[in-house]
């Protein structure tokens, strides 16, 4: 087949390989002969991740970005080869867990090996006593996940993309669970790391409870995005299987109201492990048929743990609702959660119609989190083409929130997709930045917000930049996102 | 989907659009009214594309338990790729008639039918039941596969999946047939491949006659259910089989079918339907069958194991657990059996995984088959148990071929009926 049928879309820096069969040839000295593949059908099943606007791109039969090789990788020994035989030949090196990405992070914008980590999906040791799992990064998450259950525990780190996701990703991404409220991010269960460096040295940070022990060197490759390294192995904290959940939810007039609520749970030192807060708008389109939360803001707790302590979260957060004007919806809008909360169709649905359709996450104190709500609407709201612009906020601290607004529109004429996705985006990390906010919770930066990163962090992004020259003098692992601007032309 | 249903199911966002400014109201009225025009094919075509571009824009929410990606360990084998290249197929993306993207059309056939996806979809179909109908225009453009044609011959010349007729080798292999007098009770309909283990239909026989039941086998006339080439989507041959099977039931006058193979019964009672022949007889596993002849106090299961068959791991075959919806038949028999040990693996009733020997990968790409069937071997050893029990003639193929060399000592596989008659 003649890919060149399918138009790529991150085509202007694509690194020119000469000889593409000696290459392969090196590879598959590496890797052995069924783990190296330029076959069409492979290239083209890694040309994306889960970027939305890559939807759009593959009903209309065009390419994100198109990697020339494909390598499976058995063990650390041959990633570090093949890191070393990228750094001689100057190929880029992308590594891929399960392609669930919303910013770019995985798409082979350049061209290069995909390092697809699948292979690498063993639970290695369970510890009870320490209550420790030691696993290769490349494991699904679910798989993950029902392996612990089976034997008593959970990780605690269950997101949306539970299904779709592997732990490599949720480390490379500094990924945010649904229950993180109580079990924390992935930073906070990551007790020790294997990594292979860009130039292909092996580190092994050893498991520490906590440590003073100079700077945590290991926490640079948390949310590195694969850029500094490529995490092998890892061990997390896990907890025994909860023995109660406590089920609750509040409707509130507006969302000032839900906001104060939940501040003042926080304050308590109480973290149910899910808190929900959904907009006027979300609360219509996810909880329809519950009366009582009809132009309402809903809220949706979980409580669970131990029994005596559960009650007693649930007291507290149920006397912290009624009185910022919660009105208690009972448990069936919390059941209806947990039966929704991964039936994702909206990605299916909207591209055969040319929808623009995306979800961004941002970080925000208790002080400027209705600003940055209102702000961001407003803003939105005011680009020509916009269908929708609401949120939910879904991640909690003693401190603030994370946000997470959802937009679709289409196109308004002159306009491509890829323009109209640019600049909503654009609109809504603006929007956030001029309200106080920090421009990512738990997606990551990858391709959508490496523009935004000076801004982001200042002076500092300076330090990132020579950071990533020391480690990668080649720029081999992973180029073109994080540092880099590749969205030439959006407003910054 | 038309654009009145499609808004009906979104009439979340009818608020939103009526708010809309005129251009834009404008711009997604006219995107809805040309979806067809811009993604779907011309002409006449089978390709399920509603539900093929679901599935491929679909974040992959079924890939942790799709048998063959679990398997290859590659992103070109999961579900919503697979859709993907289907619905390229389809629409001429990728042009089927040429032999350097013969690939992409093998892809289509790298399936178990296992159906773990349906657990998952959020739309609640399939990936197999999409890719059928890419099948569909594949064969009829003349595209199928040599090694589906090479399947279709052999039910043609031996009508049984074999290269000869496997009902044929009754006698030797100590199989006895009974005859149908046309007044039967039960028809026990013998999978074509359950004949490769003569120790389970053997079993059968035994405990249906431990039962008092009047049946016969019609060995002498069988014939395959038709279930490969419903998968291949050769229909007409489909509908040459189910009208054989249809005039041999009828002619037993039994009130109830009974088969060892999930795949028969599912066929029988199911898949016809698609080449428009209906069994009025009931169709039941055997294993539903012995359940309530033990119910019914007609089988007694009493005494004692070997000791070595005291401790069993369930390996549930995914045709009847997710097709057939029975969980509880195996379960029921297993625990009337005395002093048994029954073990769960992880994945079991309706979230089982596949032996690796359904559909057509087996046919398409054998290695990752049995890497599937080793996959699902590795679950099963988990347990602890070296004695791993199933009621499905594909799962002892497919469970068999996962097992390596040095372990056929040491883990045995047992059809259910095997370790029942021990204790009738």
């Amino acid at each position: 087949m003649n890919l060149e049928n399918f138009e790529i879309i991150y085509k202007e820096n694509r690194i020119e390989i000469k000889n593409k069969q000696k290459m392969k040839e090196k590879l598959i000295e590496i890797v052995g002969d069924g783990n190296v593949s330029i076959d069409k059908i492979d290239l083209l099943a890694y040309s994306r991740d889960s970027t939305l606007i890559t939807l759009n791109w593959t009903i209309q039969g065009k390419i994100a970005g198109l990697p020339d090789f494909v390598v499976w990788p058995e063990n650390k020994a041959q990633i570090s080869e093949i890191l070393r035989l990228a750094n001689n030949e100057k190929i880029p090196v992308i590594p891929y867990g399960e392609g669930s990405g919303v910013v770019g992070g995985a798409i082979p914008i350049y061209g290069g090996i995909i390092v697809d980590m699948k292979k690498f999906n063993k639970i290695l040791e369970i510890n009870d006593k320490d209550l420790t799992a030691t696993v290769e990064t490349g494991i699904n998450g679910m798989n993950l996940e029902r392996y612990l259950n089976a034997k008593g525990y959970t990780s605690g780190h269950i997101p949306q993309s539970l299904y779709i996701s592997s732990l490599g990703g949720w480390i490379a991404h500094r990924a945010a669970g649904q229950f993180s409220t109580k079990y924390g991010k992935i930073e906070d269960m990551v007790l020790g790391m294997e990594v292979v460096l860009p130039q292909g040295n092996i580190i092994d940070f050893k498991p520490i409870i906590r440590a003073s022990t100079g700077p945590q060197l290991n926490k640079l490759f948390i949310g590195a995005e694969g850029t500094l390294g490529i995490v092998t192995k890892a061990t997390l904290k896990i907890w025994p299987f909860p023995e109660k959940r406590a089920l609750i939810s509040y409707a509130f007039p507006i969302i000032e109201d839900s906001f104060n609520a939940t501040r003042e749970i926080m304050r308590e030192h109480i973290f149910p492990a899910v808190i929900r807060i959904y907009d006027q708008f979300e609360t219509e389109r996810h909880f329809v048929d519950i009366e009582q939360a009809k132009d309402k803001v809903m809220v949706v707790f979980v409580c669970e743990g131990n029994k005596k302590l559960v009650e007693l979260e649930e007291t507290i957060t149920k006397e912290k609702c009624e009185n910022n004007k919660g009105i208690n919806c009972g448990e069936h809008p919390v059941e209806h959660w947990f039966e929704t909360r991964f039936r994702v169709t909206e990605t299916s649905t909207m591209p055969p119609y040319k929808i623009v359709f995306d979800t961004l996450e941002i970080a925000s104190s208790w002080d400027n989190a209705a600003k940055i709500y209102h702000s961001v609407i407003d803003s939105v709201n005011s680009l020509k083409g916009i269908l929708i612009i609401s949120a939910h906020v879904s991640h909690f601290y003693p401190n603030g929130v994370g946000i997470y607004f959802t937009l679709g529109g289409v196109p308004p004429k002159g306009k491509t997709e890829f323009e109209f996705y640019q600049k909503c985006w654009d609109t809504t990390i603006r929007g956030v930045l001029d309200a106080g906010g920090s421009i990512a919770h738990h997606h990551g930066i990858g391709i959508n917000r490496s523009h935004w990163m000076e801004e982001e962090w200042g002076k500092s992004m300076d330090i990132m930049r020579n950071i990533k020259r020391l480690l990668d003098p080649n720029n081999i692992l992973n180029p073109g996102k994080v540092y880099t601007h590749i969205w030439k032309g959006s407003e910054s | 989907m038309g654009i009145f249903e499609t808004l009906k199911k979104y009439k979340w966002m009818l608020p939103l659009i009526g708010k809309a400014d005129r251009e834009t109201k404008s711009i997604l009225l006219k995107n809805f009214r040309q979806k067809k025009k811009n993604f779907y094919p011309e002409g006449e075509y089978k390709a399920d594309i509603d539900n093929l571009i679901k599935c491929m824009l679909c974040p992959n929410m079924c890939r942790f338990d799709c048998g063959t990606l679990q398997a290859s360990n590659t992103e070109s084998m999961s579900p919503a790729y697979k859709a993907r290249i289907g619905y390229y197929l389809s629409i001429g993306k990728i042009d089927p008639t040429q032999p350097e993207n013969k690939q992409f059309i093998d892809l289509m056939y790298k399936c178990t039918n296992e159906e773990n996806c349906k657990v998952w979809c959020p739309f609640e179909f399939s990936v197999v039941s999409l890719l059928e109908t890419v099948r569909d225009d594949l064969n009829d453009k003349g595209l199928m596969p040599d090694y589906c044609k090479g399947q279709i011959e052999k039910l043609n010349k031996t009508k049984t999946i074999e290269d000869y007729n496997i009902f044929e080798t009754f006698k030797e292999k100590g199989i006895e047939n009974i005859k149908t007098d046309g007044n039967d009770e039960v028809f026990y309909f013998i999978g074509c491949e359950m004949m490769k283990f003569p120790n389970v239909v053997n079993a059968n026989i035994a405990l249906l006659k431990k039962a008092g039941i009047k049946f016969s086998t019609n060995l002498e006339k069988r014939v395959c259910c038709g279930a490969p080439s419903l998968t291949i989507r050769d229909m007409e041959t489909s509908k040459n089989f189910a009208q054989e099977n249809h005039e041999l039931i009828n002619n037993t006058g039994a009130k109830v079918l009974v088969s060892d193979c999930p795949g028969c019964v599912l066929t029988l009672s199911e898949r016809y339907k698609n080449v428009g022949v209906k069994i009025d007889t009931k169709v039941i596993h055997i294993v539903d069958f012995f359940k309530t002849l033990i119910e019914e106090g007609k089988l007694k299961p009493k005494g004692e194991l070997p000791k070595d068959l005291k401790k069993v791991a369930i390996h549930d075959p995914c045709l009847m657990t997710r097709n057939l919806k029975d969980i509880t038949s195996i379960r029921t028999v297993l625990k009337v059996i005395p002093n048994l040990e029954i073990i769960e693996p992880i994945y079991n009733k309706e979230y089982t995984h596949c032996c690796g020997w359904s559909g057509t990968v087996h046919w398409a790409d054998q290695d990752l088959a049995i890497k599937e069937a080793s996959n699902r071997i590795d679950e099963l050893k988990e347990t602890g148990v070296n004695l791993f029990i199933t009621a499905c003639p594909l799962c002892e193929l497919g469970l068999a071929y996962g097992l390596l060399d040095n372990e056929k000592e040491k883990y045995k596989i047992l059809d259910i009926s095997e370790l029942l008659l021990k204790v009738i």
